[in-house]
């Protein structure tokens, strides 16, 4: 009987280098400087990592094909290097595996690395990307934003929250991760934007305007994890562990069988369920004092508190308008910034979103530091809504 | 011409969603003295071209009971590429059927339906043009993009032919080189001095032929070379009836190859039983065809003309009609290769818009190895369903302005079918309104990819608004 990863596997270091647009970088410096504040932190002989993973998406603009980059980057000798993707729950994916194997008792330490260097591809935004020669023949060559912002009508439809309302509450996201951003010396953006400013940019993919889209970023980040034994052997007092860690993968219900209305995205709720039955949480909305969500886009991150049960549904454009996701909040979210102002180099997002947490955990966050730090939770979504990988971890204390 | 009991069955004419209004490029280019025209233009979407729209025309005659296909047009977008193979796939027809495709020729749908209606082999015969010419030259505004079909076979149908006649003669009035790929043209004077006495033997012959003289005409569908050319014939020959073409070409363009059967569908529109129908072709001669209504047609061509969104803006004019190439960016530098071994995999239900209803009842597109359903386990096994006519409507919807299109704001979204399918779709013919959850849709065949690298393209379907809307009588 198979009893789930609940507190076998802790984080002995993390490390997340600064997002944005790093000219003067490229993937495997931005590796290494994840990588060597992550060793630092667990205290530990980097010979002792038996096992990686390498989570990078996007591989024609990026580090390349298979796992050597980051065997290569770090020197990593004579170990399994694994490399992983799954869009933009790559960072998730790669942080799986090293749990995973921690937690198999296949190896005692291991190492998961999420890296992108997405400013080298010359687009302002993502890449486009061919859908597969098949895919490719029906298929609508749609934009990030643009698969997400359908999100809002079929949002709107399906609760009877007004355009106006709903382009507020979704104005209140980005301009709450504006203020968090101002806040992280490590953040791609630091700069707060007024609610005007927000609601009247240029539109990028209808209701999306500029503000309501993230940008993308050049970044890498890292985590070392280990068994609590082993970490309480390295000396550490305060032990982060994993308490869930759950994903979810679309397999065509969305867009192609007629019962999705398109206004939540399933494998969120799917991912959630389950990673809170692993955690032993009951009661999301108590118990979860971090959100570090998927905010590629204002409307998804609105959704997603309802898909993660953190607000009731219909009701997230409310919630972000009382400031229930502020940082003075009662679910503070984003609080480094998230996607939207700390940013978004794909393959690293998701561990990025591990490194915040974990650093509230370790009441490490100085300025931006919460009190009553219980449990923490990070959802990584991958492809579209229609087509998607939903993550969702649960972090806490051991 | 032997006579034989091979009727007209069924005529339509189409229409892109577009009209050019003719006086805005009469007043950005009055600098340079050029832009005379008046009325509209038809203006194909980016998406469209000679087969998709000759395609959306034979959809309106109801094709299936084609022995045959001919395709005609002076605009092919490939010259050994099949439209009328591709015309067979996307309207789900035997593809066992002969095919043709003809072209090289502005008469080339005259000569086609000259010969069907002589032959004992049901046939449909459609034309579709979307021809290129320079900005600033008078074909640039005189020429317009759209379809007619017509559908041949036995029966009494809407028309029986009384007589055709055919005349070759090296009158240049136009000619477009395949090396320069735009046309040039002769003298408006000499053009229609001349195309009057090619027409004026040709008609003369037809109506002796049927034993009846100019002014029993009721309706006249003739190809115009130049304005004032049927003015010009009527006043020589004391024909009385009004000529369909010469409005078509005013509100739509003159539609090439495509010209006299829009013409003819328009004249069936608005025949009685019984009235006589003289239908031309020009270009290098003429075809010329004298019709007896029998019947009343579907409305398709009347319909066109009358519905429509007006453009005014004359950068996006020049933008659809190669009038101007401008740098989208790097986004626009997407590699959209094909894979020809996919493509022969696919075509059929790709370029058809076939789907499957599963074991369990479920319609879904593409048909995959094992259902989406799920209530099934395993494999599937699957009726195949057409989707190109099924109610649909919006499931939802966005305007996307950050990928490349062509002709902007991109519009796709998930398209829900009355028969439950579920397809992600672009939209087209956005520009009377824009898509909203819940709307009605109609598929539309349009170009879905141009790979530019290459000069390639493939097609698929798209989801339209259901109704277009009724464009303002010009005043």
């Amino acid at each position: 009987m198979a009893t789930g990863i609940r507190d076998k596997v802790v984080i002995a270091g993390m490390g997340c280098s600064v997002f944005g647009e790093r000219w003067d970088m490229s993937s495997d410096m931005l590796m290494v400087e994840a990588f060597t504040e992550a060793l630092a932190d667990a205290g530990l002989e980097k010979s002792r990592i038996e096992a990686a993973w390498l989570g990078s998406a996007l591989d024609d603009v990026n580090v390349g094909n298979s796992a050597i980059p980051l065997a290569t980057a770090l020197r990593l000798r004579d170990i399994p290097v694994t490399r992983v993707e799954n869009m933009c729950a790559t960072g998730t994916e790669a942080l799986r595996g090293a749990v995973y194997a921690v937690a198999a008792g296949a190896v005692d330490v291991a190492l998961a690395l999420g890296v992108e260097k997405l400013k080298d591809s010359g687009f302002g935004g993502l890449p486009i990307r061919t859908k597969g020669a098949v895919n490719d023949l029906w298929m609508p060559y749609g934009s990030a934003p643009g698969t997400f912002a359908q999100l809002a009508g079929a949002y709107a439809a399906r609760h009877g929250v007004s355009m106006g309302d709903l382009k507020r509450g979704m104005a209140h996201v980005s301009w709450k991760s504006h203020q968090n951003g101002v806040m992280n010396d490590r953040a791609h953006l630091r700069r707060a934007v007024d609610m005007d400013t927000i609601l009247n940019a240029p539109m990028i993919a209808d209701p999306l305007g500029l503000y309501d889209c993230c940008g993308v970023s050049d970044g890498a980040a890292a985590a070392i994890v280990t068994t609590p034994e082993i970490a309480r052997a390295l000396g550490k007092d305060t032990l982060v562990s994993v308490k869930a860690l759950q994903i979810c993968t679309s397999h065509g219900w969305e867009a192609q069988y007629g019962a999705w209305d398109g206004s939540y995205v399933p494998t969120t709720r799917a991912a959630a369920g389950r990673a809170y039955a692993e955690a032993g949480i009951s009661d999301p909305k108590a118990e979860i004092g971090l959100a570090e969500v998927h905010d590629c886009f204002s409307i998804t991150e609105l959704v997603t508190m309802e898909d993660l049960q953190l607000s009731n549904d219909g009701r997230a454009a409310f919630d972000f308008l009382d400031g229930r996701y502020d940082r003075d909040g009662a679910v503070p979210a984003q609080v480094d910034g998230g996607l939207k102002c700390f940013g978004h180099p794909v393959g690293a997002s998701g561990l990025r979103m591990a490194y915040e947490v974990y650093t509230q955990l370790m009441e490490r966050a100085g300025d931006r530091q919460l009190a009553d730090l219980d449990f923490g939770l990070t959802h990584n979504l991958g492809g579209q809504p229609a087509n998607s990988v939903g993550a969702v971890s649960v972090f806490g204390r051991l | 011409m032997h006579m034989t009991e091979q009727t007209i069955l069924s005529a339509s004419g189409y229409l892109p969603l577009l009209r050019f209004d003719r006086s805005v490029a009469r007043s950005e280019l009055r600098w340079a003295g050029m832009g005379g025209a008046r009325g509209h233009r038809a203006v194909a979407g980016w998406d469209e071209d000679a087969l998709t729209l000759a395609i959306e025309a034979s959809r309106l005659v109801s094709p299936e009971s084609a022995g045959r296909v001919t395709v005609a047009s002076t605009s092919s977008p490939f010259t050994d590429r099949s439209m009328a193979g591709l015309l067979v796939d996307a309207l789900t027809l035997d593809p066992a059927l002969p095919v043709t495709d003809v072209g090289l020729s502005r008469r080339a749908a005259t000569s086609a339906l000259i010969r069907a209606l002589a032959s004992d082999t049901p046939e449909l015969i459609a034309a579709g043009e979307r021809r290129q010419a320079q900005a600033g030259s008078p074909q640039g505004l005189a020429w317009g993009d759209g379809a007619g079909a017509v559908l041949v076979g036995p029966g009494e149908g809407l028309a029986r032919c009384r007589a055709a006649v055919s005349r070759s003669a090296q009158v240049i009035d136009s000619y477009t080189a395949m090396s320069r790929g735009l046309p040039y043209g002769a003298e408006d004077r000499f053009v229609r001095d001349t195309a009057v006495d090619l027409y004026q033997t040709a008609v003369s012959e037809a109506l002796d032929r049927a034993g009846v003289a100019a002014g029993d005409v009721a309706i006249a569908a003739m190809a115009e070379p130049v304005a004032g050319t049927y003015i010009a014939l009527a006043k020589a020959m004391k024909l009385k009836a009004p000529n369909l073409c010469t409005e078509v070409a005013g509100a739509a363009g003159d539609l090439g190859a495509a010209m006299p059967l829009f013409g003819l569908a328009l004249a069936l529109d608005r025949a009685q039983p019984g009235d006589l129908i003289l239908v031309a072709g020009f270009g290098n001669g003429c075809d010329v065809l004298l019709l007896e209504a029998t019947g009343t047609g579907n409305g398709s061509a009347e319909a066109a003309l009358s519905q429509g969104s007006v453009l005014s803006s004359y950068t996006r004019f020049l933008n659809l009609t190669g009038g101007i190439d401008l740098d989208w960016g790097p986004r626009a530098e997407v590699n959209q290769k094909v894979s020809a071994s996919t493509l022969a995999r696919h075509s059929r239900e790709m370029t058809g818009f076939v789907g499957g209803r599963d074991q369990g009842g479920n319609v879904q597109f593409p048909k995959t190895p094992m259902p989406v359903n799920p209530a099934i386990e395993g494999l599937g096994a699957y009726e195949d369903v057409v989707l190109r006519d099924v109610p649909a409507k919006v499931a939802s919807i966005t305007a996307d302005r950050l990928n490349y299109t062509p002709d902007p704001p991109f519009h796709f979204g998930l398209v829900q079918f009355e028969n439950g399918a579920r397809v992600m779709m672009e939209h087209c013919d956005t520009d009377c309104s824009a898509p909203a959850v819940g709307d009605p849709v109609r598929m539309r065949f349009r170009i879905k990819a141009m790979d530019r690298q290459r000069a390639f393209r493939t097609y698929f379907w798209k989801a339209a608004p259901a109704e277009r809307p009724t464009l303002a009588k010009e005043g």
